[in-house]
């Protein structure tokens, strides 16, 4: 991999969001939140989310540390920064994208500053933020 | 909606600087293999850790939990919390069976009011995580919007 500036990281899929697996999440975590576990919580909210549970934040963020582990090694990450504007929901579709925006040299290795976000096709952007990544000297 | 008492500005800002006891933690391989598949990634080599949890590992290991920082910002209910953004640092790939020494503080927490939230209170923990050798290992930092008499 010889990144340049511009460059599209290829995208990872999670392409079913699962309900069972924010339970698991919740149970590893102790995170009281019914938003993750117990569909009638959020449907009781004034958002109109439907019969869906709320996938936690971590876990978003975990598909764009997928992305990048796939893209640059499993140990390449040096610094990820999440926001959360749009909530991800159980059973859709999303899929981890970023873009190289500069590349530079650290102390002992070459880093990759690159834009990250998280999409679902009809309701745009749901993750955005940044990561630092290791990637191949260009020299 | 139930209308709830707004703690004062000065309840709020006096969190900045509050620490939590500290402690340490280790994540053990059935931990770290049911985080993995949760995230639907495999497990990654030479018993690394998937970053996922730069999020539960430090606040357990500083001592703290998840429902005691939602309590500390008196926050209205666990449907009131919004997350601003999380912000980890990885200086060292985190290892399985490792114990780790974890420290926490508030670092900040102050009053807010935008048109879209109104009155909220933003809330930001940070936890460093040293290994056995006292070298910094990760640095997470979360950043949480207080909401009021919003749900």
């Amino acid at each position: 991999m010889t990144p340049a500036v511009g460059d599209q990281i290829p995208e990872w899929v999670m392409e079913h969001v699962s309900a069972q697996r924010m339970r698991t999440m919740a149970a590893l975590l102790r995170d009281p939140n019914p938003l993750h576990w117990d569909r009638d919580a959020v449907a009781a909210l004034p958002l109109e989310l439907g019969q869906r549970t709320i996938n936690q934040g971590p876990l978003g963020l975990s598909y764009m540390v997928n992305m990048l582990h796939a893209w640059a090694g499993p140990s390449c990450i040096r610094r990820i920064v999440m926001r959360f504007p749009q909530v991800v929901l159980d059973a859709e579709y999303v899929v981890a994208r970023g873009e190289v925006m500069a590349l530079r040299e650290g102390p002992e290795e070459q880093l990759a500053e690159c834009r990250i976000w998280l999409e679902h096709s009809e309701r745009g952007v749901l993750l955005e933020g940044s990561a630092v990544v290791a990637v191949p000297n260009l020299a | 909606m139930t209308d709830y008492s707004v703690p004062g500005e000065s309840v709020i800002t006096g969190l900045t600087g509050h620490r939590f006891p500290g402690g340490s933690y280790t994540v053990e391989h059935w931990e770290n293999a049911l985080l993995t598949e949760c995230t639907g990634a495999e497990l990654l080599p030479n018993d690394m850790v998937h970053p996922v949890a730069l999020f539960h590992m430090p606040i357990f290991g500083a001592g703290t939990s998840i429902a005691e920082m939602f309590a500390l910002g008196q926050a209205e209910s666990d449907l009131s919390i919004m997350i601003e953004s999380y912000d980890w640092e990885i200086f060292i790939p985190l290892k399985e069976e490792i114990c780790y020494s974890i420290s926490g503080e508030i670092s900040s927490a102050e009053r807010r009011n935008s048109a879209q939230l109104n009155v909220h209170d933003r809330i930001q923990f940070r936890f460093e995580i040293h290994n056995p050798e006292k070298i910094i290992a990760a640095r997470s930092t979360i950043t949480w919007l207080y909401t009021r008499n919003t749900l």
